[in-house]
């Protein structure tokens, strides 16, 4: 696949344009980037597919090798896997907090201890996630801004 | 969890035991063997006491991470081992009047309340760490805050 970058005039609208024969998995993928660059990762919700944008995302989970993006009200699923949804979204103070679990920082509302040396998140949906021990360095670094 | 950082967390809690051992000691002493006498082996019971009770912490030893439920039996069993440890030790020793069902059930609730304070004071230690975390998350929003306006 050639990749061209043409440069247009202040007027003209910016756009990312994929020619490609049949829409395959590769292209997806390729699409999905550009958006979530953009600050929107695409979910599928009872067979529709949807722009979901990043700020509305409170939390992001793998479970049996699916990927779902949470939102206030609303479970999306996506094709993207766990690893490279951290990598994409780790400027945009997303964090992982356990094996199987994104978080978005700015969706915490306070910490309390849990057993074990873990502790809880209380999100501002009303909803609590588990902080894995193992994690809680991450965190620690991540919410002083190193 | 890696070993070496349960190892140093069983160092800690070596330390933690000892001192509430000595309080339990002079506690149970006092009511009932005040005019005993001892020499100065007897300044390192405590020490032996809390390095044969953390032996059973071991239960709770996993590579992985437990579950809230798995923890939870993990530690009810380490409860269950540390006092067997006790009771053993009580009724080896040529000191303890274990002949008296008081001494014994007051030794029992010795370690559950060690135990349960044990636990309070890591509950503690975390509460403390949580409250430094969300002064931090707190100013991580206000710098987040303050970038979105610029």
């Amino acid at each position: 696949m050639d990749v061209r970058i043409e440069k247009i005039g202040e007027k003209e609208k910016e756009q990312v344009l994929i020619q490609c024969r049949s829409v395959t998995e590769e292209v997806e993928e390729i699409a999905a980037f550009v958006k979530s660059r953009q600050g929107s990762l695409t979910g599928v919700l009872e067979g529709r597919r949807f722009e979901v944008a990043v700020s509305d995302i409170c939390y992001i989970e793998s479970v049996d090798g699916k990927t779902f993006l949470y939102t206030k009200e609303k479970v999306y699923e996506t094709s993207s896997r766990l690893y490279e949804l951290e990598e994409k979204l780790r400027t945009r103070h997303f964090l992982r907090i356990s094996k199987s679990m994104l978080i978005s920082l700015l969706k915490i509302q306070s910490i309390r201890p849990a057993m074990g040396g873990r502790f809880t998140a209380l999100l501002y949906s009303g909803e609590q996630i588990i902080i894995s021990r193992n994690y809680v360095k991450a965190l620690k670094a991540a919410l002083k801004g190193e | 969890m890696e070993f070496k950082k349960f190892l140093i967390e069983k160092l800690t809690l070596f330390f933690m035991l000892s001192t509430m051992i000595t309080a339990a000691v002079y506690l149970i002493g006092s009511a009932y063997d005040r005019d005993a006498l001892f020499g100065y082996d007897a300044l390192l019971s405590p020490m032996r006491y809390a390095a044969l009770c953390i032996l059973p912490t071991f239960v709770t030893w996993s590579r992985r991470e437990l579950s809230m439920r798995e923890l939870l039996f993990r530690k009810a069993l380490m409860l269950v081992l540390v006092e067997g440890v006790i009771l053993y030790m009580a009724f080896t020793s040529p000191v303890i009047d274990t002949g008296r069902m008081q001494v014994v059930l007051t030794l029992m609730g010795s370690v559950l309340v060690i135990f349960l304070l044990v636990n309070l004071f890591l509950w503690l230690r975390d509460l403390a760490e949580a409250g430094r975390m969300n002064q931090d998350l707190e100013n991580f929003r206000r710098l987040h805050d303050e970038e979105s306006r610029e």
